[in-house]
């Protein structure tokens, strides 16, 4: 005689993979939150400090040496972590199977890596950091609409909501320190306009992308087939025409950047967050989908406070309370959503 | 070489009308040659993926009596839906010639 009755158990068993995508996508959060504290402490070491504001040229080949060391590092971590969990040899047979499952990987890569990393480094430098911020709160938009049309992932009513809450607390946060930084009479403004959309489509656009190759590969795999590819973008692409079509001292900036000391602790540091942040993202969209799973990744704004508050001891504005109460409650109203109703995250034909 | 495991699940699943969860857990299993709780876990967890993904659906359920993989365990059984075998003719893993379960290296 069974100890539990069918139901339950089914009811059970759905359970536990809703609270299972949920917690990955806040540990999403957490991690990417976390990032933030030595992903901006490295700027404040040589080589990045000496380079002038305004030498965009040298900011953006320093960014492009970074983000690529960064990448390997990464990675380095994802082997271990694949390596305990068993799965380097599926990373290999994955892999190997470019034509057909891991391009969308590489695709991924480009969308999360080159175009959302250069597009929030260009509103960064030509609007400002706060517009940086809040035009990538809305990749989840980006990313829910995709995965919508290309692939019909059920987007609820529920889910819609919890989203646009999460993405109104983002903005009550970030959203003040805007007044005073938008210049309109600034020439250039609009390669930050155009960085902004860049970045909320580069990473709304990974998620999606990604999710095509892990409807038949694992999603741990694929997070290393990922950053393998971005330190292919960057190490035999980008960094070689830089070398090759401009002046600016991509050696130089490689050796100084390898060889001091703090930078390669942030730079391990950030990377650690980094790497399992992402291995968590990819997790998540498995179990509760793109949409879902970017929206509560985007609770890293408020997790990214709470650790520049924590290191710096400088406790943020008032605002910034009403912006935490709206992502903990859009996060409530989107985890409420009956564990039965994401157990298919898909319209499909049966 | 050997397809990636998710993809082996799929190519076994399309060979049949239906398989319960264990049987294609056991064939996965033996194709890579691992054993214990740990890969039992992880073919479940693979083949919750692909339902939630819609490739596969479940048509049955019921309580594992013990003599399978664990007593009291929800047992599922899957049948590879028409997006499951659309996905697996777009990455190789079908034949678009071949009516079922033939795939082809990439």
């Amino acid at each position: 005689m069974s100890s539990i009755s069918l139901d339950k158990a089914l009811h059970n068993h759905f359970q536990r993979s809703q609270r299972w995508g949920f917690t990955w996508a806040l540990w999403t959060a957490v991690l990417w939150g976390a990032w933030y504290v030595p992903g901006t402490a490295m700027w404040y070491e040589e080589p990045f400090v000496s380079i002038n504001n305004g030498d965009h040229g040298m900011r953006l080949a320093a960014t492009a040496v970074m983000t690529w060391i960064h990448a390997v590092v990464v990675l380095l971590f994802l082997v271990i972590w694949n390596g305990m969990l068993g799965k380097l040899k599926d990373y290999g047979r994955t892999i190997m199977r470019f034509r057909r499952i891991s391009k969308w990987y590489a695709l991924a890569s480009l969308c999360g890596g080159p175009m959302a990393i250069f597009g929030s480094y260009m509103a960064m430098g030509y609007v400002g950091p706060v517009f940086a911020a809040i035009t990538s709160l809305f990749y989840p938009v980006v990313g829910a609409l995709i995965a919508r049309l290309w692939y019909h992932e059920k987007i609820s009513g529920r889910a819609a909501l919890g989203m646009a809450i999460i993405i109104m607390g983002g903005v009550v946060i970030y959203g003040p320190g805007l007044f005073g930084e938008i210049d309109i009479s600034e020439n250039y403004a609009w390669l930050g306009y155009v960085g902004g959309i860049m970045s909320a489509i580069g990473w709304g656009a990974e998620g999606a992308v990604a999710s095509r190759a892990m409807d038949v590969t694992d999603p741990d795999v694929g997070i290393q087939c990922r950053f393998s590819f971005e330190i292919l973008f960057w190490g035999v692409l980008v960094l070689p025409m830089i070398f090759l079509l401009t002046d600016l001292p991509i050696v130089t900036l490689l050796v100084d950047m390898l060889t001091s000391q703090m930078v390669m602790i942030w730079m391990v540091l950030a990377s650690i967050c980094h790497a399992y942040c992402y291995t968590a993202f990819y997790k998540s969209f498995s179990l509760i989908g793109v949409g879902r799973g970017e929206a509560i990744g985007n609770l890293y704004g408020v997790f990214a406070v709470i650790f520049v508050m924590v290191f710096t001891l400088d406790l943020p504005e008032w605002y910034f309370v009403v912006g935490l109460i709206l992502t903990v409650t859009g996060s409530f109203v989107m985890f409420r959503e009956p564990a039965e109703n994401i157990s298919t995250l898909r319209e499909v034909e049966t | 070489m050997k397809l990636p495991q998710k993809g082996f699940l799929l190519v076994t699943l399309s060979q049949h009308q239906s398989l319960w969860d264990y049987e294609l857990i056991n064939q996965a299993i033996a194709e890579y040659g691992l054993k214990g709780n740990y890969w039992i876990n992880h073919f479940s967890i693979a083949l919750d993926e692909l339902a939630s993904a819609g490739l596969i659906t479940r048509i049955g359920h019921r309580l594992d009596d013990g003599s399978f993989i664990a007593r009291d365990r929800l047992q599922f059984e899957f049948a590879l839906s028409d997006f499951g075998r659309e996905r697996m003719f777009d990455t190789g893993l079908l034949d678009s010639n071949a009516s079922s379960g033939e795939f082809i290296n990439d």
